[in-house]
């Protein structure tokens, strides 16, 4: 899993030398950003379901036409696997807040992504509408510290370009 | 490669839930004992070719045999590689103490190194023992307490502000990773 200091021990592997002052100090300056990714983190996964399913109301109220026959988000086995998955997207930028890098997304997240949502026939349009609301939502210091916003949301931009 | 807040995102992963409080709490300490972790890497790292040739020269000294004619440590050709795979092993453990995980250790390292040693029939408990050395090397480095009865004229203490536990947490993480090494050995 790629972040800062897994980067920094593969580089110096692959010179075969021990870590070198500049390495520590590139590992300290992610140990000291380290902590408002943390506080991001904690403060998503207490609240995670209702982040999730306030952008999941959010992309349903701007594409309605997903509760038509056929569609999507139509019966109640679509509704909770449509639930499932903004759920699984906020789950992913929490790890990524914990590694301090996009691994865990670009891993379990974006690697594939395109193709399953084409061979199932699902419109990204509504993921990118419910990561957004969720990306304007956030707000400090209400929800967490103005630095935590700023890593949360970044990791939320990332997976809407993803997607988008 | 995994490093601690990796791995505590794998296991997560596993069963498809968010980090607990607790588990973000342990990488807050992580955090906040980070300067001392690093502190710890540079003692080992900035002693490293010092503590690599006084651990061969000890298991040396300990079985005479291994620099006469037959043995593994002889001729030169066979000292210096014994003196390179010490360092290899020191360098994958410092490695593990920088990322507070095993896996680079394990993957890197030890993956395959005992049969790799029984093919070349490099002596189990020699190796063993220079690994030992090392340990005890790298925990004295760690605490910044070296033996002035031993080191005399060559005392060096590498001067960072010591906690008041000595970094005992660290001296055992860094003491179970060369466990590691000798569990894959033996």
């Amino acid at each position: 899993m790629k972040s800062v200091v897994t980067t920094v021990i593969a580089s110096a592997d692959a010179a075969g030398r021990f870590p070198s002052s500049s390495d520590l100090e590139s590992v300290q300056g992610s140990i000291q950003r380290a902590s408002a990714r943390l506080e991001a983190a904690e403060k998503l996964a207490a609240n995670l379901d209702n982040v999730a399913k306030e952008a999941y109301d959010a992309c349903i109220k701007k594409y309605p036409y997903l509760n038509n026959a056929g569609e999507a988000n139509s019966n109640d086995t679509f509704k909770a696997k449509c639930a499932r998955d903004i759920k699984h997207y906020m789950r992913l930028i929490q790890y990524s807040l914990i590694v301090g890098g996009t691994g865990p997304l670009d891993e379990w997240g974006i690697a594939g992504q395109r193709e399953v949502y084409r061979a199932l026939s699902l419109p990204t349009a509504p993921y990118v509408e419910a990561l957004s609301y969720a990306r304007n939502r956030g707000c400090a210091p209400r929800d967490m510290s103005a630095q935590a916003l700023v890593e949360y949301n970044a990791l939320l931009d990332y997976a809407i370009n993803s997607l988008s | 490669m995994l490093d601690a807040f990796s791995r505590s995102v794998v296991s997560a992963d596993a069963s498809t839930s968010a980090l607990s409080g607790a588990d973000i709490n342990t990488l807050k300490g992580f955090v906040a004992e980070g300067n001392r972790r690093l502190d710890a890497v540079n003692a080992i790292a900035s002693n490293a070719s010092c503590m690599v040739s006084d651990a061969v020269a000890g298991m040396i000294c300990e079985n005479q045999g291994l620099i006469q004619a037959g043995g593994n440590c002889y001729p030169n050709r066979r000292m210096a590689a014994c003196l390179r795979d010490a360092e290899i092993i020191l360098r994958y453990v410092t490695y593990a103490l920088l990322a507070g995980d095993a896996s680079v250790l394990d993957d890197r390292c030890l993956n395959g190194l005992k049969e790799t040693y029984a093919a070349l029939g490099v002596p189990t408990t020699s190796t063993v023992r220079a690994v030992q050395i090392m340990k005890a090397q790298a925990a004295a480095h760690i605490k910044d307490t070296p033996s002035e009865a031993f080191a005399g004229a060559k005392l060096r203490k590498m001067g960072a502000i010591v906690t008041e536990d000595r970094c005992a947490s660290l001296v055992a993480e860094a003491s179970s990773y060369f466990d590691r090494v000798i569990a894959a050995l033996s």
